[in-house]
């Protein structure tokens, strides 16, 4: 092992100890620029002669292929298990219902345009062109969301006695100690290569700017981490820099660059009044071909389309298409009749389910704003994981605050098994390390377990490199004409913008078979 | 107008609390069943839940009531078991358990493709203990309220027993045919013995 550092092993470096701006910055001033790519909509041709096409699962996926093939002239019908349409895209208001297996429950948020939760997506990034492009189009009216905020708080009880300090003290005395270290290890004659002299002054002059080092490189504190008082009487005084072993102690350390990941950012996009806006928006264009409370219970394949049995109205129906577009979640897909190859079929078990967790208040105060936090996410490493603060409503009486939602699987579970009165008990006795009085403010609240919320039982599916490798290529190619749908058959699961790219890759193959003359065939 | 319009809206509130409420007993409701254990409740290995289509009526209303009641599905390390506790619960509370029973019952029951193979010869002896009340050919004895054995979900057989074993099921003093199980799982002592009798236990007829 040697000590010299390549452009690449620096790169690599930055990105460990400053999270992915530190490698983006620094690859802008070595002059290396990331390049940005994304397919786009099919340009589907119009039919020629009659095709009926069968969406199963009114998702975002099933909604867009719907209305795309449809105004091509296919013949569309779509049946959608659930007494709603959206799927996964879900938000509750005043008296909605949440359909979860044994807890079900209703919205008791007071009727009021910006007390809502946004149950699954709730941001928009803005490369994710195809959603917009909908949005857009559909009179999705877009506001800011406000997802990184350097105000809100971090927290965990391994670091300074779990008292929560705030992201913009955790984050730049973390960057001001690493670049500390950083510039007082890099040694000119250990830089190899393509690096040059040159390139280590502008890589100390970089490491400066990074941590804000003052000149003989030491970090000494910055007012990026907030200042001690905001009293413009006085002059500014700079907060002493938190001790690096303190927050060394917490894992913390290691997901603080969850804002600079690629779906991330500081500013991304929600619809407003909600993430199911989009939803209505669809709707308006394919409502009357979408019928709810269609639960699917056999498929049959056959030489010339498709064969569907569902259940609706407690009667078994059948119906039969040219072309099946399948948005049922694959662990659901697996529990019914079928005649899928094997091999096809062994797919459907093999992806985990995902757990995802979370759970809306309605806060009857905005406290948080009292705090100076304007919007975002504190991050703490108690089960919650997060609290996120509405950026809509400011400076209204009351807000409703996500007030958790959870990536690990374990927490998501640990939730789902309370009752969602528990639930709710958890959450206000987590978030209480990071408001004291949070419990005075709640008024009412929402719980969305998702693997037990009927019809879906689970989240994102969740893929890994070695399934993706094992499993993607046979559950993306159809089945006769038959073609497995929704963010669970994209490179991108959890996301709407994956569930939009399955529809376009099944259309547009379809849109392929027509041109070519209809071959329906296996 | 206004006058009017008040009553319109406490009426739309009326049927739509009727609604809410109605969907829970309505006549599709017990689709909701499907949704997990599958087309004609005939299981689900994807999400872990078991086949129930062919099981006794008194076996499915004893187990629901069970659930209802805690004394099967307490234990948070028995996740499936665990979400059944919530349903169980409404059923009963509804009284619903019954109609729950009969729709099952209605259903096209299939036998499960097998997802456990082991050591059929070995399953065979160890099978002597388990076929004095669930019979020799898996066919279950009422008299005894032992339910059939063939032709179930056959990794969901092997799941149980491990609980069994683990005190995950057949530990609380109302369960009383669970706890009979609790203590004849001993005969299996180790994970190989489980497979191999469930192995045995799919070439029943």
């Amino acid at each position: 092992m040697t000590n010299k550092l390549s452009r690449r092993g620096f790169l690599h470096l930055a990105g460990a100890a400053g999270g992915s701006t530190a490698v983006f910055r620094a690859a802008v001033a070595l002059g290396i620029l990331p390049a940005v790519a994304h397919a786009s909509r099919p340009q589907l041709a119009s039919l020629k002669k009659p095709k009926k096409v069968l969406i199963l699962g009114a998702g975002i996926s099933g909604l867009t292929a719907a209305y795309e093939l449809f105004r091509k002239g296919y013949d569309v019908q779509v049946l959608e298990a659930s007494f709603r349409a959206g799927g996964r895209n879900m938000t509750v208001r005043h008296g909605d219902r949440i359909d979860e297996t044994g807890f079900p429950q209703v919205c008791n948020f007071d009727k009021d345009p910006d007390l809502f939760f946004n149950c699954g997506p709730a941001r928009i990034p803005g490369h994710h062109k195809e959603l917009l492009n909908y949005c857009q189009e559909l009179d999705v009216e877009l506001a800011p969301f406000i997802n990184d905020n350097r105000n809100a708080w971090v927290q965990d009880d391994a670091m300074f006695g779990g008292k929560p300090i705030r992201a913009r003290e955790y984050l730049n005395d973390s960057r001001g100690f690493v670049a500390e270290l950083m510039a007082k290890s890099l040694k000119k004659e250990d830089l190899t290569g393509p690096m040059t002299a040159e390139d280590w002054e502008k890589l100390r002059e970089y490491l400066r700017q990074f941590g804000e080092l003052d000149p003989q490189f030491r970090y000494i504190g910055t007012s990026r981490s907030g200042l001690a008082a905001h009293d413009y009487t006085h002059p500014d005084q700079i907060k002493k820099p938190l001790s690096p072993s303190e927050l060394l102690k917490s894992r913390f350390m290691q997901i603080m660059s969850f804002g600079e990941t690629d779906d991330q950012a500081a500013m991304m996009m929600e619809p407003v009044g909600g993430m199911d806006r989009i939803v209505t928006g669809f709707m308006r264009k394919v409502g009357h071909l979408v019928q709810l409370e269609s639960q699917v219970q056999k498929i049959n394949v056959g030489n010339r389309g498709v064969e569907v049995t569902y259940r609706h109205n407690g009667q078994y129906v059948k119906a039969k298409a040219d072309y099946v577009l399948n948005c049922i979640p694959m662990h659901l897909l697996a529990g019914i009749e079928h005649n899928f190859p094997k091999e096809y079929a062994a797919g459907f078990t093999s992806i985990p389910r995902g757990k995802l967790f979370k759970i809306g208040l309605q806060m009857k105060e905005r406290f948080w704003e009292r705090e100076g936090i304007y919007g975002g996410i504190s991050w703490t490493l108690q089960d919650i994981q997060q609290i996120w603060y509405p950026a809509h409503g400011i400076h209204r009486k009351k807000g409703v605050v996500l007030a958790a939602y959870t990536f690990d699987p374990n927490a998501g579970e640990k939730f789902a098994r309370l009752s969602p009165a528990e639930r709710i008990k958890l959450a206000v006795a987590q978030g209480s390390k990071i408001h004291p009085d949070y419990g005075n403010y709640v008024e009412t609240g929402v719980t969305v377990a998702w693997h037990q919320m009927n019809h879906m039982l689970g989240c994102a599916a969740q893929w890994d490199e070695q399934l993706y490798k094992r499993w993607f290529k046979t559950l993306q190619t159809p089945v006769g004409s038959h073609y497995l749908m929704g963010d669970q058959v994209s490179y991108h699961p959890g996301w709407q913008e994956g569930a939009i790219a399955s529809a376009h890759f099944a259309i547009a193959d379809i849109d392929a078979r027509e041109r070519a003359g209809g071959a329906v065939a296996a | 107008m206004k006058r009017q319009t008040t009553i319109g809206a406490a009426i739309a509130k009326i049927i739509a609390l009727a609604l809410v409420v109605g969907s829970a007993t309505a006549g599709n409701d017990f689709d909701y069943c499907l949704l997990c254990h599958g087309a004609n409740a005939n299981g689900n290995y994807g999400i872990r839940a078991p086949k129930l289509s062919g099981m006794e009526p008194w076996y499915l209303a004893r187990q629901l009531e069970n659930f209802a009641s805690g004394a099967r599905g307490a234990p948070a390390e028995d996740a499936p078991g665990h979400e059944m506790g919530p349903v169980g619960l409404r059923l009963k509370q509804e009284g619903a358990i019954d109609a729950a029973v009969q729709f099952i019952g209605k259903l096209d029951s299939k036998r499960p493709a097998p997802t456990v193979s082991g050591d059929v010869a070995h399953g065979k002896q160890l099978y002597q203990n388990c076929a004095s009340c669930h019979g020799a050919r898996g066919e279950g004895n009422a008299a005894l309220q032992s339910p059939a054995l063939a032709a179930r979900s056959d990794w969901y057989l092997a799941t149980q027993l491990v609980n069994y074993r683990n005190g995950l099921r057949g530990v609380d003093e109302r369960d009383t045919y669970g706890a009979q199980m609790r203590a004849l799982v001993a005969t299996l002592p180790n994970d190989k013995d489980i497979i191999d009798v469930v192995a045995y236990i799919n070439t029943l007829k």
